[in-house]
């Protein structure tokens, strides 16, 4: 383990990370990374297949709930035969510390990865404390 | 010896159980990057590779006989050297190759992508497909 990886519960941000703690086993849990820095917080989440008109992103109070639909294009009378993904739609939840600004979070969708950035609250940013001469 | 045989099975399969369940295997299982989903039609084999993060121009698709192969490569998200992280996500090369059926003909592949998926669609050989006859009176 290296000096900047930090068990879960310290980050900020803390989520479900295996299949076992999903609420509905239907949904696909994607992939996420978390990275924190002074200024807030940056999540990469994979939702390959979702376009951005069948992504939903909700914030109450402090849970992050991203929800999207798989909409691949199919062509009638399709016939599965082999399948690595086997729902159609994604679900996570992050809960935020109240050090994070959940009210002023970033959203961008490219090549099926969807990029939050969630600063951090005012009053939590990182201040210098000038010392005045006596 | 059979019975012996059956008095071991139930707690194998105990055990498997745990293995399963244990976020060892659910994390190491999910690593597989691409995933892929296929499909068959009367005329054609779809393939579905779910490449997020990777742009379509550095993808390379190859189609040889009935041999589908696609390599590309995830670079790591450029980040703060001072930010805390916890990674997911797959990171690096990747090849798959994909043995489609005998009567599809390469010729005849189309791909698109889309939303991080890479959606292949081979033709199947035009003698294979199945053609209605008309009879005439």
């Amino acid at each position: 383990m290296t000096t900047n990886t930090r068990k879960n519960k310290d980050l900020n941000i803390a989520t479900e990370h295996s299949a076992m703690e999903r609420s509905q086993p239907q949904d696909l849990l994607p992939k996420a990374d978390i990275h924190e820095t002074k200024q807030g917080a940056v999540l990469y989440i994979d939702l390959p297949g979702v376009h951005k008109n069948s992504l939903d992103i909700d914030v109450d109070d402090n849970v992050l709930t991203i929800k999207g639909r798989v909409e691949l294009k199919t062509p009638d009378g399709l016939n599965p035969t082999y399948m690595d993904v086997h729902a159609g739609a994604y679900k996570r939840k992050f809960t935020l510390s109240a050090e994070l600004d959940s009210s002023k979070i970033d959203a961008s969708l490219t090549d099926g990865v969807l990029k939050l950035e969630i600063p951090r609250s005012e009053k939590h940013k990182p201040r210098k404390i000038e010392v005045k001469a006596a | 010896m059979i019975s012996n045989m059956l008095r071991f099975s139930p707690s194998l399969f105990d055990g498997l159980d745990e293995l399963f369940a244990s976020d060892f295997y659910m994390r190491n299982r999910a690593e597989a990057y691409p995933q892929v989903n296929m499909g068959t039609t009367k005329k054609s084999v779809e393939i579905y590779l779910f490449t997020p993060g990777v742009k379509a121009s550095e993808l390379d698709v190859n189609i040889e006989k009935n041999l589908l192969s696609i390599a590309g490569e995830r670079k790591a998200d450029e980040l703060d050297k001072d930010a805390i992280n916890r990674r997911e996500r797959f990171v690096g090369k990747f090849k798959r190759t994909i043995v489609l059926p005998e009567d599809v003909d390469p010729n005849m592949t189309e791909a698109v992508y889309r939303d991080g998926v890479l959606h292949i669609s081979v033709a199947k050989k035009e003698e294979v497909q199945p053609r209605r006859i008309n009879v005439t009176v």
